[in-house]
């Protein structure tokens, strides 16, 4: 690693951890940057109150928004190297719908399935059924592009797939409860401060589990870029892969999912950006660079949706599609993807 | 007629479907992958994606099967790289991105990329299939100098019998409804195995040639002159409607052509003279 690239993480790291000072500082109630550094010294804060807020509220909502926003990109990564496709990533390709899916059937279809509130509150549930719903559906879209080569109608697959989830999810929505509903509603616009401690351990471990097999098949993803029949020909057991891809990107767009509910466009812009800042393709640095970015940019995004100063919490979603979109088309305006991919 | 299947059965790909294929007396079923990847490299007609590597990126990629999990470079395997760039000629090139390369850099960087790869085969699927002319000789010269400096054994497919005939040392042909043939490319040329190539009468191969040509025979006047200027104005005359020629003399310096027709002569300095000339009197 040359010395261009060390400064450029340790300057990435320098700005998120100032972002996550200013995310736990700012809000409807602003806490000093001094205090919190106070506090983590030992000092108690000058309010009770400010310790209920940051310690209840604003740091697992810090830390959600880093998990979520390195496991997205991180499946981005994957699948858009896996998929040799620049348009691929959790959302695009369906996965979220997916995960989507196991989580409305969790909701709004536990009673028959025997489920009560008090279990879908502890997480797991909908963790679980939401890491199944989007194992399942790339478990389809692999096996429709192990028959088409074509990455062109991967997409259009993955499409469908996605629509065909929220079609079963609105026949569901039709014949539940209000409550369960509004519960699933909720779940739907995408949020990062609903998660609790607990929830937040299980978020925790399912990230680490899902980044084991980037860890160890790094080398694997920077031969799939020659191609599959390239990669074989290097001793890279490409079908091995797939499924580490497989498990890997459903277990984190399947927790992200189910914990912060559908989240747009991390997924697929961030690796653009880090390929196009780092100017390489090399995944010894794309991964933790992205996942630097993820985190760095989806804690920006918490920041902003917060509205420093109001009582009101604009919906995550929306601040990234925001951000999000123009950086999507201007990537198709102005690059030449498929030179640059 | 089979060759990827071939191919994709010597690299493993494929399960052969009766036989057995054996790799330095061993049975290649019992290579793993790496090991297998340490033995043959292999390049593909395919442009391969990811525009955005560099040649010299490209080539360590070569270096996969050698390194260890991260795929982090030693020293023995940036020398390779090196010296895998040297051979191929492509040093000033190693910063470039290969989605700016021509087709043919392309191609010899994946040269470079298998050498360094480092396996004692070098198969080649249609290496130059899209390439023009002179990258298509570049490739075959780069091909042989390497089977000659490194020892290595270079597999090659292809289309072009000519290509084939001009250098290669062992050649199989596989002629479609027959099995394998081979042997040293002379003999098979002049044996009339190549002929098997050749699925009808309208066709033949020329044995003093080595090329293909049309069967249908056309009547040549009397040609006298310059010999090694013959088979110019018989190449000329195939692609011309016939005409009472008698007889023609062809001298070589200065450049000249005379006809005799029926009753006179004509001299012409060049052969579009006597394209013009053709024209005029078929009118």
């Amino acid at each position: 690693m040359n010395l261009n690239l060390t400064l450029s993480f340790i300057l990435g790291l320098f700005l998120l951890i100032l972002l996550w000072g200013l995310n736990l500082s700012l809000g409807a109630v602003a806490i000093p940057l001094g205090d919190i550094w106070d506090r983590i010294w030992g000092e108690p804060f000058p309010k009770n109150s400010w310790e209920t807020i940051l310690m209840d509220y604003r740091m697992p909502k810090a830390l959600t928004a880093i998990l979520a926003g390195i496991n997205l990109s991180i499946s981005g990564l994957q699948m858009q190297t896996y998929f040799r496709n620049p348009l691929a990533g959790p959302y695009v390709l369906g996965v979220s719908s997916g995960a989507g899916l196991g989580v409305a059937i969790a909701l709004m279809a536990g009673t028959a399935l025997g489920w009560g509130f008090s279990m879908i509150g502890q997480g797991w549930v909908l963790f679980i059924s939401a890491a199944l719903g989007s194992i399942g559906v790339l478990v389809i879209v692999s096996i429709t592009a192990w028959k088409v080569k074509d990455s062109m109608t991967l997409l259009i697959v993955g499409l469908m797939f996605g629509s065909l989830a929220s079609a079963l999810v609105a026949i569901l929505s039709y014949f539940a409860e209000a409550e369960r509903l509004k519960l699933y509603t909720v779940w739907s616009l995408g949020s990062l401060g609903a998660t609790s401690w607990p929830q937040l351990q299980l978020f925790g471990m399912a990230t680490i589990l899902g980044l084991l097999p980037v860890f160890l098949l790094t080398k694997g993803y920077n031969a799939m870029l020659l191609g599959e029949n390239y990669a074989r020909s290097l001793g890279i057991k490409v079908n091995g892969l797939k499924w580490a891809m497989i498990l890997s990107t459903g277990l984190l767009t399947g927790c992200t999912t189910a914990f912060c509910g559908p989240i747009a466009f991390i997924g697929i812009a961030v690796p653009h950006i880090s390929r196009l800042l780092f100017q390489t393709t090399d995944h010894k640095v794309l991964f933790p660079g992205s996942a630097l970015f993820g985190a760095i940019i989806l804690l920006a995004c918490d920041t902003l949706s917060q509205l420093p100063g109001s009582v009101h919490i604009l919906p995550i979603n929306a601040i990234t599609s925001l951000l999000g979109a123009p950086i999507v088309i201007w990537l198709i305006l102005k690059r030449n993807f498929s030179k640059e991919f | 007629m089979g060759k990827s299947t071939l191919l994709k059965t010597i690299l493993g790909f494929l399960p052969p479907i009766s036989g057995e294929i054996k790799l330095f007396d061993q049975p290649l079923g019992q290579y793993s992958p790496r090991e297998l990847a340490k033995k043959i490299a292999v390049v593909l007609t395919e442009r391969p994606p990811g525009g955005n590597l560099t040649v010299e990126q490209l080539v360590a990629l070569g270096r996969i099967p050698h390194t260890g999990w991260l795929g982090n470079l030693t020293e023995k395997d940036r020398h390779k790289v090196q010296s895998a760039l040297r051979l191929t000629n492509i040093e000033q090139l190693k910063t470039r991105r290969i989605g700016e390369l021509s087709d043919g850099q392309l191609q010899i960087a994946m040269v470079a990329r298998a050498l360094a790869q480092d396996g004692e085969l070098l198969i080649l699927d249609e290496p130059t299939a899209h390439l023009d002319l002179i990258n298509r000789w570049e490739i075959m010269q780069l091909l042989r100098r390497m089977a000659q400096i490194s020892g290595k054994a270079v597999l090659m497919v292809t289309h072009d019998l000519e290509q084939a005939l001009d250098s290669c040392d062992q050649l199989w042909v596989m002629p479609s409804g027959r099995g394998m043939l081979g042997g040293i490319p002379e003999d098979m040329l002049l044996q009339g195995k190549l002929d098997l190539l050749i699925p009808d009468s309208k066709l033949y191969l020329d044995k003093e040639s080595g090329k293909i040509c049309a069967t249908k025979q056309v009547r040549f006047p009397e040609i006298t002159g310059s010999p090694s200027l013959k088979r110019w104005v018989k190449n000329f005359l195939r692609k011309t409607p016939q005409l009472p020629i008698r007889s023609l003399h062809v001298e070589d310096d200065p450049f000249s052509i005379q006809i005799k027709l029926e009753d006179n002569t004509h001299t012409f300095r060049s052969f579009e003279q006597l394209h013009q000339f053709i024209l005029r009197i078929r009118q």
